[in-house]
């Protein structure tokens, strides 16, 4: 190894230690977990769409997490997703889906970074997990949480369409 | 200038004089908001009745016009006419909000009695010569137009709020999509262009066939011609504004009057 070479390391680490200063979040973002626990059903039965999103403290939907559907159609009945996010961008609706489950546990985890692959700012913002089930019912489950460098835990109380869901926020 | 004693009062004449003023109007959407891939369709009922949103009498559907997305006035594929109401379909094809409306062209209407009966004709006051008989009495001319309207959106929500500047219209602040349970909406009203305050509003849940209670939310618009409101549940809500105008200088009517009946829906949060 010459000289140059070790003058370019070192170069690139200072970069890189002075950009984990500026923008802690874009090298380490923090990573969001959810157990999810789509709620067994008795009689006639179609797998729920779901879909899971963060939205600022305006109310301004920032990240969709998830989302599990089959036809478009029915995309509306999601109803506050559908508002908050799905309507206004087709590329996002496209670039997320996956089939639908049938009930049972999902263990799934996120980075917490907006639609467009940015670390989220520090600050506030709420978690909102919306299942929607043909024939069944709609649950909408909002837990508040922050972005603060500190680990936050959260047991979700249980709704007609799902079991009790723990999140956490856990910063790296 | 008119306040809200002033258009029950008004409402309540026009009960007596014409059973057509007595009744709400509406075109009912089966769809205010629609995700699709390859367009939807839509059926909308037409009415007017007293009982928001149970139909009573049909009204036609031969006015019924869609203003697309990008502006183009398109009408029905086809309509049909029942008793109570009249139904007409449409295919929605591109994204964005359309506008429905139902609206007849602005008319002169002119009232008066024969001893206590109200009768009503089709005429101005320069065409009134050699029209009313000798008896008439409590002659009086308006000049009216009705906005029946309602906004459906699919995917993504566009504006489709352009004003023509006749008599009374409303103009969304909020957008007829975004409105939601629990938010506030904002609407605004224009009379003959221009920000018109104390327009008389009155809001009304659907379901009006099982309350006691009617629970009619009644507003009055602000100076800058706007109402705000909270809808407290998700639904559908009819929306009946009015004003009314006189016209001291016209040869033709004593009174403009302006009435806007909005159908829309808040949705779940």
């Amino acid at each position: 190894m010459n000289i140059k070479i070790v003058g370019l390391i070192i170069m690139l680490l200072t970069l890189i230690s002075f950009t984990t200063d500026a923008h802690k979040n874009t090298l380490h973002p923090t990573e969001i977990t959810i157990e999810l626990a789509l709620k067994q059903q008795s009689g006639e039965y179609h797998r729920p769409y779901v879909a899971s999103w963060i939205e600022s403290s305006k109310g301004k939907s920032v990240r969709t997490l998830l989302l599990w559907r089959e036809q478009a159609k029915w995309l509306k009945d999601i109803r506050r997703w559908w508002r908050k996010a799905g309507r206004k961008d087709a590329a996002l609706v496209d670039g997320i889906t996956a089939a639908t489950r049938a009930a049972g546990k999902f263990k799934l985890s996120f980075l917490a970074q907006d639609d467009d692959k940015k670390s989220l700012e520090n600050g506030q913002y709420t978690l909102f997990i919306e299942v929607v089930r043909e024939n069944g019912g709609r649950a909408i489950i909002r837990q508040p949480f922050s972005l603060n460098g500190n680990k936050e835990t959260f047991t979700l109380a249980a709704t007609n369409e799902t079991e009790q869901i723990k999140f956490s926020v856990n910063p790296k | 200038m008119m306040n809200l004693k002033a258009l029950i009062a008004v409402a309540l004449t026009c009960a007596i004089s014409t059973q057509a003023f007595a009744h709400s109007r509406w075109i009912l959407p089966t769809h205010f908001n629609l995700s699709a891939e390859n367009g939807e369709w839509i059926m909308v009922d037409i009415t007017a009745s007293n009982e928001t949103f149970n139909v009573d009498k049909a009204m036609g559907a031969d006015y019924v016009k869609i203003i697309t997305p990008n502006g183009n006035v398109t009408r029905p594929s086809s309509t049909y006419k029942g008793h109570r109401k009249s139904v007409a379909d449409y295919f929605l094809k591109s994204s964005g909000t359309y506008k429905l409306t139902n609206n007849n062209k602005p008319t002169y209407m002119t009232t008066y009695k024969i001893g206590e009966e109200r009768k009503r004709i089709w005429a101005n006051k320069a065409e009134l010569v050699g029209k009313l008989p000798k008896n008439a009495k409590e002659i009086k001319t308006s000049y009216r137009f009705a906005r029946i309207e309602s906004y459906v959106t699919m995917n993504a929500p566009s504006d489709n709020f352009n004003t023509d500047g006749t008599l009374l219209e409303l103009v969304p602040v909020t957008h007829p999509s975004d409105i939601a349970e629990n938010e506030q909406v904002t609407f605004k009203f224009l009379f003959n262009g221009k920000a018109q305050k104390n327009v008389a509003v009155e809001i009304i849940a659907d379901g009006a066939r099982y309350r006691n209670d009617p629970q009619a939310l009644k507003l009055i618009s602000n100076e800058k011609g706007e109402i705000n409101f909270t809808p407290t549940s998700a639904g559908r809500y009819l929306l009946i504004a009015e004003h009314q105008e006189n016209t001291p200088d016209s040869a033709l009517a004593g009174t403009q009057v302006g009435t806007v009946f909005l159908t829309f829906e808040a949705q779940l949060n």
